[in-house]
């Protein structure tokens, strides 16, 4: 019991525990609610309820009517966990902490100037949701809840994911990729 | 209710795994871009076969029907792919 109180603790598990706990619920919410774990979806059902209520007529499309219906959803609730669990995480190893810029990777190459990184995750946010509207999913939703179906569009997602993630690394670390 | 429960639930360990596979963290994301460290990898990839073992045996046994599978229009998963693992590359989340 104390090894596994030790276990848990820790910064950093190992991926291949972790990846394994994250299969188990990916599996329960198939059993208890015959659900998907995913995430960008759930910004885009805030989306619409904020949208229809401040601007109907733009939001009055096939898209936030259809394919995106607004509301609180399932997936919003899970959200909400996923702020809370890993809060618990970072709290459990001791190194819950608010900070502007928390990556000393990111100061190494972006330098420590808090408003870019922000800027940059905005922005770069809006990127990934962007696509992640398109393909139907992010890397939960699609990549990893469409691949335990064996879905062919989670791997066609992982592919372009990796093209073009691979591709932008490149150019933002230059020669020291 | 009971619903939102066991997302509520889910959700959290959801987080927790996360969290505790470094995910939540810039370079983690990066680097496996940069080819340089593959934690994103096993995590998913651990997820995928247990997941993908649980549930299609579950299926055999006769015990859950598969939730709407994903649907298949391949340059749409295709394109989006593009443009999210640009914005993932960029902003490290």
């Amino acid at each position: 019991m104390d090894w596994l109180k030790e276990q848990f603790a820790k910064e950093e598990w190992s991926p291949y525990a972790a990846g394994a706990l994250l299969g188990i619920v990916g599996v329960l919410a198939v059993v208890l609610s015959n659900s998907l774990l995913g995430a960008s979806g759930a910004f885009e059902n805030v989306a619409g309820l904020i949208g229809k209520a401040v601007a109907p007529q733009a939001f009055d499309n096939v898209y936030f009517n259809f394919v995106m219906p607004p509301g609180i959803t399932w997936s919003v609730i899970l959200l909400v966990g996923v702020f809370f669990g890993g809060m618990w995480g970072a709290k459990s190893s001791g190194t819950w902490k608010l900070r502007l810029v928390s990556d000393e990777q990111w100061k190494q190459i972006a330098g420590k100037k808090w408003w870019k990184r922000w800027l940059i995750a905005f922005v770069g946010a809006i990127i990934l949701e962007y696509g992640a509207g398109i393909a139907g999913g992010c890397t939960s939703g699609l990549a990893i809840s469409g691949g335990m179906l064996l879905a062919p569009a989670a791997y066609l997602f992982i592919a372009g994911m990796f093209a073009s993630g691979i591709i932008t690394a490149w150019f933002v670390y230059g020669r020291r990729f | 209710m009971t619903n939102f429960i066991i997302a509520l639930i889910l959700g959290v360990f959801f987080g927790l795994t996360l969290q505790k596979a470094g995910l939540t963290k810039y370079h983690k994301i990066v680097n496996v871009f940069r080819l340089t460290d593959f934690a994103v990898l096993k995590f998913m990839m651990t997820a995928l076969i247990v997941s993908m073992t649980g549930l299609y045996s579950l299926k055999w046994m006769g015990v859950i029907t598969f939730p709407n599978v994903p649907a298949t229009y391949i340059a749409g998963n295709l394109v989006g792919g593009l443009i999210f693992g640009f914005g993932m590359a960029i902003s490290g989340y």
